[in-house]
Order: structure tokens, then C-alpha cells, then sequence
């Protein structure tokens, strides 16, 4: 029990402290190194919530592709840290209207958390988990059956990603001189390639 | 509450990781301390690019086409994972999840294919 709890408070400041860090650090490589830490300790929460599925996938989808993707953005950007801090004073009364605007939703937040929690009940009927089952294997068993169609609108929405990526950054830049063919290579042969000659002595090869 | 026991490999691992970074970084260190020596002067220290002061960061700018190599792994490692939970909770699902796995791998392989018609996947 206790260690639950100390592992809970470990990966629970470290997210927060690391959070922290992706704002206040001033090099944007760094924050996203900061935030790669922070995925790991949500992970690290998960596996404590008994989300073991979900704490792979934290790590494989958000570490391993989604922090490489902010590692390439922030590459990419060609970024003038001093041109960013140029407007700091023009900009203040914005971001202070921006800061107030969230600590009012912080205010109505902590204000109907105060008002006492929902009773969502307990999960009944197909709601309910299936007993002798492992967390990844009821989470198929309604993902692949109740909740087919917005399964198949999640593979759309990543075909249409996919399309839109290559859509907006690739440049076919196969130029068809440079462009090889295998097919065509494969199915040279030697008659028609080579030409067998014997040209007469002092006399030219007509081709 | 999760049994955390079963994680214990994990956690030595993790302790191994960490032993193994602080010797490779300290050890040399500490190694050239002792046997060479010592005596920084700011001239030593400073960064030298062929006697110039540095010209630019150096932080280069990617190519664009990276983006695209990441956001097609970020597509197919999400199938990847899809397939897990699919694999293990056939016996409950049926036929009927076979059909709808089926399905989106062949929507998956839809986008594949334009990718590789439009030469997405050749570098030059």
C-alpha cells in the first residue's frame, strides 16, 4: 500500500516539475526532452491506475512518435530567439487577459469540484467489465465490437492524415531521367539488348 | 491497488540505466583528471570553428521531408498498437471483429499504396 503511494507521489511530481520545465525552459529542444519525460511518468501513473494498455501506449505512441514529430517541428522552425522576445511588452495586456480567462475556468473548476462528485454509478450490464480478463483484452472486446464504427472512423481520420501530410510536403522530385525502372531492367534480355556484328576488314559497323 | 512486485525487472533495469550513464559520463572525466593535466584558460575553453568566432547556431534546419517520414510511422505504429488489443480478444469479439480489423487494414493499405504511387516512401 504505502508503496503504491510513494510511487504515486514520485510520478506525480515529477510529471507536474517536468510540465513545468516544457514552459520555463528557454531552448525548445530542451522542452521537448522535458516533455518526453513527463509522457514516461503519465505512463508510469497508468500502470498505477491498473491502465497497463494504456501506459503502453503512452509510451509508444506519444514518446516514440508524437515527442519525435515536436522534435522535428521545433527543427524545422527556423526560430530568432530574440525576435520572439522583441514583443513582450506589446503583448503583455493579451497574455494577462489570457492568463485571467483560464484562472476563472481554474476558479469554476476547483468550485464545482467543491460541489461534491458525480454519481456515474457502477458499470453494469455490457458496461461491465468481464471478469478473468486482462485490462488489453476487455478493452478489445468493446472496442472491436460495440464501438466498431468508431473504430473504422479512426482508421478514416488516419488515412486522411496520412493523405494530407504527403498532400502538403511531398515534392515528386523523381525527374523521369533519373527515375529507375526494375520492371524494365528485369526483362532486358540479351537478344534484343546486344547486337552480333562481323564487320569485313577496314569496313565500319553500321548500326 | 496494482501489485507493483511483477514491475521489480523494470526497476532494476532502470537502475542498471542509470549506473552504466554515470559511469560513461564520469568516468572519463574523472580518468583525464587524474592522468593528464588540468589547467583551463578561457582561450582553451571557448568554442573553435577554424580560428573564426562561431557563424550561426548550431542548430540546423530539418528538411521538411523528415515530417513526413515521422507522420507515416506515427500512422502505422497506431495500427500496430490497434492490432494488440484485436489479437488477444478475438475469442469474444468473432467474426465480427475480424471483419472490422480487416477493414481498417485495408484502409490503412489504401493510404500505403498512394503513398507509394505518389513516391512518398523514395527519398530522391
Amino acid at each position: 500500500m504505502t508503496l503504491q503511494v510513494v510511487a504515486f507521489y514520485l510520478f506525480a511530481s515529477i510529471v507536474i516539475a517536468s510540465a513545468v520545465m516544457v514552459i520555463l525552459a528557454r531552448n525548445p529542444v530542451h522542452s521537448v526532452l522535458w516533455l518526453i519525460l513527463a509522457f514516461f511518468n503519465a505512463a508510469g501513473l497508468m500502470v498505477l491506475l491498473h491502465a497497463e494498455f494504456i501506459a503502453m501506449l503512452v509510451v509508444i505512441v506519444y514518446v516514440g512518435a508524437v515527442a519525435v514529430l515536436f522534435l522535428f517541428v521545433v527543427m524545422m522552425l527556423d526560430i530568432d530567439f530574440a525576435s520572439l522576445r522583441a514583443g513582450f511588452v506589446k503583448n503583455f495586456p493579451l497574455g494577462i487577459a489570457v492568463a485571467l480567462v483560464l484562472l476563472a475556468e481554474l476558479v469554476l473548476g476547483i468550485g464545482a469540484y467543491r460541489a461534491g462528485a458525480l454519481n456515474l454509478g457502477a458499470a453494469e450490464g455490457t458496461a461491465a467489465p468481464i471478469p478473468m480478463t486482462s485490462n488489453i483484452e476487455s478493452l478489445g472486446a468493446v472496442l472491436y465490437s460495440e464501438y466498431l464504427f468508431l473504430f473504422e472512423a479512426a482508421g478514416i481520420v488516419l488515412l486522411v492524415a496520412m493523405i494530407g501530410a504527403i498532400v502538403l510536403t511531398h515534392r515528386d522530385l523523381r525527374s523521369p531521367r533519373a527515375h529507375q525502372d526494375i520492371g524494365k531492367q528485369v526483362r532486358r534480355n540479351p537478344d534484343e539488348a546486344t547486337i552480333m556484328t562481323q564487320p569485313a576488314v577496314g569496313k565500319g559497323v553500321d548500326l | 491497488m496494482v501489485d507493483l512486485s511483477q514491475y521489480l525487472p523494470i526497476l532494476l533495469f532502470l537502475f542498471i540505466a542509470l549506473g552504466l550513464s554515470v559511469a560513461f559520463v564520469f568516468l572519463p572525466m574523472g580518468v583525464s583528471r587524474l592522468t593528464g593535466a588540468h589547467q583551463p584558460t578561457a582561450e582553451k575553453l571557448s568554442e573553435y570553428e577554424c580560428g573564426f568566432p562561431a557563424f550561426e547556431d548550431s542548430r540546423g534546419q530539418f528538411d521538411v521531408r523528415f515530417y513526413l517520414v515521422a507522420i507515416l510511422f506515427i500512422v502505422f505504429d497506431l495500427e500496430a498498437a490497434f492490432l494488440f488489443p484485436w489479437a488477444v480478444s478475438l475469442d469474444l469479439t468473432g467474426w465480427a471483429g475480424w471483419t472490422t480489423m480487416m477493414i481498417f487494414l485495408a484502409e490503412l493499405a489504401v493510404g500505403l499504396a498512394y503513398a507509394w504511387k505518389v513516391g512518398a516512401l523514395e527519398w530522391e
